[in-house]
């Protein structure tokens, strides 16, 4: 769907590329994170797939097509491109609304139209419309601003969105909500994604395939199992930190290792943990904690299918490392 | 009883010392409307092609940076000239002489300093991820700059127009020097018959002219600028 190939960004004035033959491509209906530390290239990337600066050499392709070709219209190729920008970038003379509804009155959307659209991408994004839709940027708070931002860049359904850090300017928690909606929302949605983050896991979380990047280069990429169990170098090991068989529990659904033994499960019936077969097995860790069990029952919708105990856990986590 | 007389006499002396020019105005009415509506006139003039050329300086400034020290440095150049000498200096350029076109242009070059650097200020106070957001929904340069420059740029621009056009109020009574009949008449003329009435007359008409041009325009930019930029007024 989207396809880099070997990209360069030399800025005018400086010596250093902020981008070294990266190349990569975005499957359709996938989220590719990009994570690396701050002044990688990350956002550079980004502003180079819809043009907002253009590479110093390599090619850009979007559903075949190449982008990069004087021919294309930068400006109509940015309106087919969600975009979310990493300071949020709302215009602050313009209401909600008109945010919004930006877009679609570039693409000159009948007004028809666009009333209903705006009040269905509020919602969607987890607003309530009727509350904020006249309301001025300053008047809402930063989880508010990031979800107009996000709406903003869905507005006329673009098969493409490029987002940089669009939950950054948040509190943890606020930001683990707004993962799990956006996570929710793509489900249905199935855009092509571009999703820049800092934060490994986030991009763990987030991410179908990942770009590892450092100083401007492609250190490694693959899916977050491939990242978590096959490290290329120190520096990706490193930014997984020490924690990564945790995160690996975040990464193998339940349903993988639920111990279906009856027996076990009728002992257990009183105890009130409970969780999903799609829940990662950290939520069975978790469930375990926060009731003081070492067991949870698991559930595929209304029927109980199994336990989970703590040597199962235990044993994930063996094999994992032995992996590694 | 002494109190009361003495205060009834301070007061009509001070309406004597202070306020005779009531008497003045009422007196000369005929004389103070002309006068009025002659300041009145040059002054919306002046603004009406101040507005026009500056605004339109400043944008073309604002977009081409090189041009940008060189508008400044003549603007700059423009203002600190005395005004009695711009004056003088555009009655002696033929065609022009004594009378209003050369009264008008010397003060649209005073005009210039305050616009051109209000609106250049005002434009590039937009922040770049603001710019860079227009941008990224593919919003063109013209788009940028008429639906998001220049109405994030009108608190600023008004500043610039307001203090303009109070000082072109005041500089207008030079005018008078070169043949122009308004307010700055009765000001010289005051001064050389040492008339206070009159200067204070012509001071005081000056004054109620400017300060009614400036609530005007600040009614105006009310209406213009958007109700997201008056955040600070509205919090405090
Ligand atoms: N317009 C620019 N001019 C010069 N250097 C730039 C410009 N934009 C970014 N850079 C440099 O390019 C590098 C990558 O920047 P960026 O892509 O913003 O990093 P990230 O988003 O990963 O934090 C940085 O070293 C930054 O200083
Ligand atoms: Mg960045």
């Amino acid at each position: 769907m989207i396809v880099l190939d070997k990209v360069d960004k030399i800025f005018p004035g400086t010596t250093v590329p902020a981008v070294k033959q990266v190349s990569f491509q975005v499957d359709e209906g996938n989220i590719c994170v990009f994570v690396g530390p701050s002044g990688c290239g990350k956002t550079t990337i980004l502003r180079i797939i819809n043009r907002l600066i253009e590479p110093t050499s390599g090619d850009i392709y979007i559903k075949g097509k190449k982008v990069s070709d004087k021919e294309v219209n930068p400006d109509h190729l940015r309106r087919e491109i969600g975009y979310v920008i990493q300071q949020i970038g709302l215009l602050p003379h313009r209401t909600v609304e008109q945010n919004v509804a930006l877009v679609p009155r570039l693409l000159k959307w009948p007004e028809e139209r666009i009333k209903p659209r705006v009040k269905e991408l509020l919602d969607m994004v987890g607003l309530d419309s009727n509350e904020v839709i006249h309301k001025y940027p300053f008047q809402l708070s930063g989880g508010m601003m990031q979800r107009v931002g996000v709406a903003r860049a869905l507005a006329a359904d673009p098969p493409i969105m490029l987002m940089d850090e669009p939950f950054g300017a948040v509190d943890p928690i606020v930001r683990g909500r707004l993962q799990d909606e956006f996570l929710r929302l793509q489900k249905e949605m199935k855009k092509t994604i571009c999703f820049v983050t800092h934060d490994i896991n986030e991009a763990i979380k987030m991410g179908d395939h990942i770009v590892i990047m450092n100083k401007g280069e492609l250190v490694q990429h693959g899916t977050p199992m491939e990242i978590l169990t096959e490290p290329a170098n120190d520096f990706v090991k490193d930014l997984i930190g020490v924690d990564r068989e945790i995160k690996l529990l975040d990464l193998t659904r339940s349903s993988e290792i639920v111990d279906r033994n009856k027996e076990v499960l009728g002992e257990t019936r009183e105890k009130d943990c409970f969780i999903s077969a799609l829940d990662p097995v950290q939520r069975a860790l978790e469930t375990m904690m926060k009731n003081d069990s070492d067991i949870v029952v698991v559930r595929d919708g209304e029927k109980e299918i199994g336990t989970i105990c703590w040597g199962d856990i235990k044993k994930l986590i063996n094999k994992l490392s032995g992996e590694a | 009883m002494g109190f009361l007389s003495s205060i009834l006499h301070w007061l009509s002396n001070f309406y004597d010392e202070y306020l005779g020019f009531i008497n003045f105005i009422i007196r000369r009415w005929e004389q103070v409307l002309e006068y009025t509506a002659n300041h009145f006139s040059l002054v919306l003039t002046v603004m009406f092609f101040s507005l026009i050329l500056w605004i339109s300086v400043g944008l073309l400034i604002s977009r081409y940076e090189k041009l940008a020290n060189t508008a400044f440095g003549i603007g700059n150049i423009l203002f600190v000239i005395p005004s009695i000498s711009l004056f003088g200096i555009f009655i002696t350029i033929p065609m022009l002489g004594l009378g209003r076109t050369s009264a008008a242009l010397a003060l649209i070059l005073y005009a210039m300093m305050p616009m051109v650097r209000n609106v250049y200020r005002g434009i590039k106070s937009v922040e770049w991820p603001i710019i860079e957001a227009g941008r990224g929904m593919g919003m063109s340069p013209r788009q940028i700059l008429f639906q998001i420059q220049i109405p994030m740029a009108w608190p600023i621009i008004f500043a610039g127009i307001r203090v303009t056009v109070v000082m072109i109020t005041g500089i207008a009574t030079v005018a008078t020097f070169i043949g122009e009949r308004n307010l700055g008449r009765f000001i010289h003329h005051g001064i050389a018959r040492e008339s206070a009435d009159m200067i204070i007359a012509g001071a005081v008409l000056v004054s109620v002219i400017a300060i009614l041009l400036d609530y005007i325009l600040g009614k105006i930019e009310d209406k213009i600028t958007s109700p997201g930029l008056r955040k600070e007024q509205e919090q405090s």
